[in-house]
């Protein structure tokens, strides 16, 4: 069987070519990420700073506002990392199930949702300080947990696209939680004996002692123990995918569902647990929100984005989670970029600009730095639909 | 009728088509010939505007056609039968069929279309059904009429038999000569059966490594010469006839090499009564019965699409059991439980889409399906994982730049080497094995079935699942059809009749 | 009697600003693409289009200017995502944000002054009982729907480019195989939905309320989606889901200004819960176009 010898088959021409190929594929992709990279922030740049002129506004007197905001003072950098907590806790879980190959865009709901749940087991619980704290938080990862089974469910009984379903619960869980902070017999707060006034669409007040202990505090601001905990979670989120069998399955499911068939990986388990265990990251993270900063369920009537007590955190750790290509590790220091981004915008209305500007802002961003990433991961993905394709020629 | 000229294509740093000219004549059959990967397929591709190429020409009746434009190819006499993807399942036969036309859409000159041409070619199909609902051999059907409706000067049929059974693909030939001796239309048949080449065409042209290697008319050669042609030396082994499709009958006097001396007696995989239903309560696997014993190589025929993949699933422990029982090494298992089937290695035969990942490592695929014995504790072990995607990679003479480079970045032979290495390590009692040596080229053939032989050697029980006889043949200590999701037949390898075989796998059980 | 019509009246302009959203949508989905950016295309063309009444004065240049900002959204979606082939949902996300944001800032940034569509009573059938003013006492723009569903209609399944476009939703491969630009035919589509889109945006904005505020779609696109995939991507099951959303909307609105006790949040997530179960309910396997969602990439 020696004659094989002569016939010089296409896929052996020359040994170790292959590797050529990955090499110069990877530089010539990190160029080219570079360059896109480069380009797109420029004219994101451009297009904020042509939005601020048509407002009138000077776009150097803002963005140095943005970035005193953020970084400039103790109090600013305190919102910062108390906004990347947050961030980070939900991008850490959206890797999760990206890497499972599970779109999950309905994080907003699920951090309200882990708010609600969370709000209701501290006021119910008979006692308050370190160890209600803890049930509090697995309450709100519990909330925000539930809150998957549903599209987890059609989507591996039923067939139905996870992104519609967890989209659409959105707006269920801003309605849950405004029903729930409307309804005296549920959460809305007592009305007090010397109040005039109607009671709010807002819960009662947690106990002091059930507030995420400090780091450091000082006057105007506090830092709260959440940073830790997102930077712990989103070290093992990263552990678990590269290094353990588990996250190992994960990926392969999430790369090629037919292959992890092949593994004994149940779909349904692993999609399923997946959706489910980022939905979890994010009721957390309403949790995290609860207990560090706002102590106090609220919720208005609007079905929108804005007025709801998850306040776009959930959007932006999921923005994030697509920043840093679902890696929960890079997603440590861009979820730090869009922490400051959100604490510098809140300072912008000293200036007496609209503070929305952070979310163009925000969206920019988004769009400069996913496209490029993006278009590396489409070109990669192309090559390797051709690939597959040219062993049918 | 048809000039190629000189035609020139390549993806990336392969050349598939280099310099082909090639003319046909009107009222022909012409037979083109080749190993896969040849540059058959892309040649006609090249042809029906489908793809552009770096350089050359073709003219259908002296016109030159514009490159690059299916709908202008197709409008200048050149209609395509595809082999694969060609048909939109959730729409109707008469949308499909006038899918690439232009114009304004007439539902009702459409169904009437549809049915004159059936009615003319002898080709009924029910112009308002929708594809979702036919069998093979009426999608077939579709393609044909789809690409009839043009009334095409040319027409190019890419493997049409793959799909049908024998009697199918007698009747398809039937139509198709009438066709061309009563129009004056020219016919390029692509296939790799010898013996339908034989059968069917005047010409018959060669392709080897994308070139042009010889044009014969049909009557003055013999299957193996052209055999020889594609291959591109003497056939001196049997390896190579049978690679080429050289019939059964001129092999069966040839020594196999393998006795069956060497097989134990206890069956180490027994299939029992074996029943399973799809979703839509089609029965995929209906009380099929087959047992192997230690180093015997058994080989499953039969045309694809009758329970083999279902077979191969269920061995991979995807799919659950309505009837029946599997029992491995005398003891029942419970089909669906996680590890039930451990003892059993598996090769796919979509081993791209379900062997390998794609974007993971050679090392991490080389490891995929052992986890247990690279991790401690849930926790991967790395530099053992290096170790043995190492040693593998050497032993099975992978090609590539390392055991980190992404499996995307070897070549489809190489990636089959990836999942040939790490089923046969696990050194497990149970190989199965689907289309083994599918879509390889001649020196990788070789080498996976020299690997099977040498594991049945050891003492495995090999089951190989072919639609391919010749393989089968070749191989097998003993031979078994499947149709219809049951074992119709199951003879030893000395007894085979390949009469009976062939009618067997059209369903015909004597 | 009266407050029956009331409501009715309610729900057909809801329901209409739905139909608008998903009439595009549903051509989008049948071409493949899970176009969410549906939502940024209704709220920037809501902006744009007071923004252009205002500018010029006149309702019909909102109009326009609404028109051109639901094709500009949709052209930006269909280049990234039928061009340059980012990932859909992504564009769609970062372009909802972006299209909130920027409406948001430019809104607080301008003291706009819009101008408002008028009416046209339609005599005679205007007087009916009960549906009268519902159907035929509404913004002109309204009238638009009664051609364009049937004209929707027609265009998916009686013209050519409609069978190439459901096709290369369900069979990419086979479509380009075909000789159809699989991905022209998508970007095609999205620029319908974008059409739709301004002129459902307009008809918000400038047709409605006669002013724009920040958010003012409120996820509407959403609930258009939410329709065209309850409706199983039919133009009649997409009309009538957006009529029982549209309905739901409205009695939200009108029952407490009628004296009715009820949860204003049950309504609201209504239409929501409703696509929730009708997914539960549709049989598996017959889940809309066969290539939704998914990129495509060419052989050559």
């Amino acid at each position: 069987m020696s004659a094989a010898a002569d016939v010089a088959p296409v896929d052996e021409a020359t040994p170790g070519d292959s590797g050529a190929l990955a090499r110069r594929a990877r530089w010539s992709d990190a160029g080219l990420f570079a360059v896109l990279l480069a380009l797109a922030l420029l004219l994101a740049l451009a297009l904020a700073s042509a939005l601020l002129a048509v407002a009138d506004a000077s776009p150097a007197t803002v963005f140095d506002a943005i970035i005193d905001g953020s970084l400039g003072s103790a109090p600013a950098l305190a919102t910062t990392l108390n906004h990347t907590s947050l961030i980070l806790v939900v991008a850490a879980g959206t890797c999760i199930a990206f890497r499972a190959g599970m779109v999950n865009i309905g994080q907003e709901g699920q951090l309200s949702i882990g708010g609600l749940t969370a709000t209701a087991v501290a006021l119910g619980l008979p006692f308050a300080g370190p160890w209600a704290v803890v049930i509090i938080l697995l309450a709100g990862a519990a909330g925000g947990a539930i809150w998957a089974v549903a599209p987890a469910f059609l989507r591996f009984r039923r067939g139905v696209s996870e992104v519609v379903t967890t989209l659409l619960l959105n707006f269920v869980a801003f309605q849950a939680v405004s029903y729930a902070v409307n309804q005296p017999r549920l959460l809305q707060e007592d009305v007090r004996a010397d109040s005039v006034t109607a009671p709010s669409p807002q819960s009662n007040r947690l106990p002091d002692d059930d507030m995420l202990p400090a780091l450091s505090s000082g006057t105007g601001y506090r830092l709260h123990v959440g940073i830790v905990i997102a930077v712990v979670l989103a070290l093992a989120v990263g552990f678990l995918i590269r290094r353990t069998t588990l996250g190992f399955r994960l990926r392969v499911f999430g790369f090629n569902p037919r292959a992890a068939r092949r593994l004994d990986v149940k779909p349904g388990v692993m999609g399923g647990g997946a959706l489910i265990a980022s939905a979890a990251f994010a009721g957390l993270a309403g949790a995290v929100l609860l207990t560090g900063v706002t102590m106090r369920l609220q919720g208005g009537f609007s079905s929108g984005v804005y007025g709801s007590f998850s306040n776009n955190f959930g959007w932006e750790g999921l923005v994030v989670a697509l920043v840093a290509t679902y890696d929960p590790v890079y997603a440590i220091p861009v979820g730090f970029l869009f922490g400051a981004l959100r604490a510098g915008s809140g300072a912008l209305t000293a200036t007496g600009i609209s503070p929305t500007i952070a979310a163009v802002v925000q969206a920019l961003v988004l769009i400069a730095v996913t496209v490029p990433a993006l278009l590396i991961v489409q070109r990669r993905r192309r090559r390797e639909v051709q690939a597959l394709r040219r062993e049918r020629i | 009728m048809l000039e190629i000229a000189g035609v020139t294509k390549r993806f990336g740093r392969i050349l598939a088509c280099d310099d082909v000219t090639l003319d046909v004549a009107a009222g022909e059959i012409r037979g083109l010939l080749g190993q896969n990967g040849a540059g058959k397929s892309t040649l006609m591709r090249v042809v029906g505007g489908v793809l552009r190429p770096e350089r050359g020409t073709v003219k259908v009746d002296a016109e030159e056609l514009p490159v690059g434009d299916p709908i202008k190819a197709n409008a200048a006499g050149v209609g395509i039968v595809h082999q694969h993807f060609s048909l939109v399942e959730a729409h109707t036969v008469w949308e499909n069929v006038t899918l690439g036309d232009e114009g304004a859409l007439d539902r009702q000159a459409a169904i009437a279309r549809v049915d004159e041409l059936g009615e003319r070619y002898g080709l009924a199909v029910d112009p308002r059904a929708v594809i979702h609902d036919l069998s093979p051999g009426e999608r077939q059907r579709v393609e044909i009429l789809k690409c009839l409706r043009r009334e095409p000067k040319v027409i190019i049929l890419d493997e049409p038999t793959s799909v049908l059974t024998r009697q199918e693909g007698q009747r398809l030939f039937g139509v198709l000569t009438a066709l061309v001796r009563d129009t004056g239309r020219a016919v390029v048949l692509i296939s790799h059966r010898l013996e339908e080449i034989m059968a069917t065409t005047d010409r018959v042209t060669v392709l080897r490594d994308g070139r042009v290697v010889a044009t014969h008319r049909t009557g003055d050669t013999t299957a193996e010469e052209l055999a020889a042609e594609m291959l591109g030396r003497r056939l001196s082994l049997v390896d190579d006839r049978a690679a080429v499709g050289v019939s059964a009958d001129e092999l069966a006097d040839l020594d196999v090499g393998r006795t069956a001396s060497s097989v134990g007696r206890e069956p180490v995989l027994e299939l029992d009564g074996v029943t399973v239903t799809a979703a839509d309560g089609h029965r995929l696997l209906d009380s099929l019965s087959l047992a192997l014993r230690p180093g015997e190589i058994v080989g499953l025929a039969g045309v694809e699409g009758n329970g083999q993949q279902a077979l191969v699933d269920l061995l991979s422990n995807v799919l659950t059991l309505d009837a029946g029982e599997v029992r491995v090494l005398g003891r029942r298992v419970a089909i669906g439980r996680r590890g039930a089937l451990r003892d059993l290695a598996v090769i796919p035969a979509d081993r791209q889409r379900s062997g390998v990942v794609l974007q993971m490592t050679v090392a991490e695929n080389l490891v995929l399906n052992q986890l247990g014995s690279v991790s401690r504790h849930g926790v991967l072990r790395r530099q053992r994982i290096a170790v043995r995607a190492r040693g593998l990679v050497e032993e099975y003479r992978i090609s590539t730049a390392g055991v980190d480079a992404p499996v995307w970045t070897l070549s489809g032979g190489n990636q089959q080497r990836v999942v040939l290495a790490r089923e046969l390590s696990r050194g497990t009692p149970v190989l199965v094995v689907a289309q083994p040596t599918q879509g390889l080229d001649v020196g990788a053939m070789e080498s996976v079935w020299t690997r099977l032989r040498e594991a049945a050697d050891r003492g495995v029980a090999v089951l190989v699942i072919s639609s391919d006889v010749d393989e089968i043949l070749d191989l097998s200590d003993r031979v078994a059809v499947i149709f219809g999701g049951r074992i119709l037949g199951e003879m030893e390898r000395s007894a085979v009749d390949t009469d009976r075989l062939g009618l067997l796998m059209g369903g015909v059980a004597s | 009697m009266d407050d029956v019509a009331l409501i009715l009246d309610s729900a057909a302009r809801l329901s209409a600003l739905l139909l608008f959203a998903a009439l595009g949508e549903l051509v989008a989905e049948r071409a493949g693409t899970l176009n969410i950016s549906v939502e940024a295309m209704l709220l920037g063309s809501a902006f744009s289009g007071a923004l252009g009444s205002w500018l010029a004065g006149s309702a019909l240049a909102g109009l326009a200017t609404a028109i051109l900002c639901g094709l500009l959204i949709a052209s930006v979606q269909a280049l990234l995502s039928h061009r340059l082939a980012v990932d859909q949902f992504i564009t769609g996300l970062s372009l909802n944000l972006l299209a909130l944001g920027v409406t948001s800032f430019l809104f607080a940034s301008f003291d706009m002054d819009s101008e408002s569509m008028g009416t046209f009573r339609v005599p005679l059938l205007a007087d009916l009982p009960l549906v009268g003013d519902a159907l035929f006492d509404q913004s002109w723009l309204f009238y638009l729907l009664y051609p364009l569903v049937p004209c929707t209609w027609w265009l998916l399944y009686r013209t050519r480019w409609g069978l190439q476009v459901r096709s290369v939703g369900e069979n990419p491969e086979s479509c380009e195989v075909t000789g159809i630009d699989v991905k022209k035919r998508r970007r095609q589509a999205i620029s319908w939905c974008g059409l739709m889109c301004g002129l459902g945006g307009a008809y918000l904005s400038v047709g409605l309320i006669g002013s724009f505020t920040p958010n003012m779609t409120a996820g509407r696109g959403f609930i258009a989606i939410a329709a065209v995939i309850f409706g199983r991507w039919t133009i009649r099951g997409t009309v009538a889901a957006c009529i029982v959303f549209g309905g739901t909307d409205a009695l939200r609105l009108a029952l407490p200004a009628l004296g009715f006790e009820l949860t204003p949040q049950l309504l609201i997530a209504a239409p929501y819960l409703l696509a929730l179960v009708a997914m539960l309910l549709i049989r598996p396997g017959r889940q809309g176009p066969a290539a939704l969602g998914r990129g495509y990439t060419e052989f050559a």
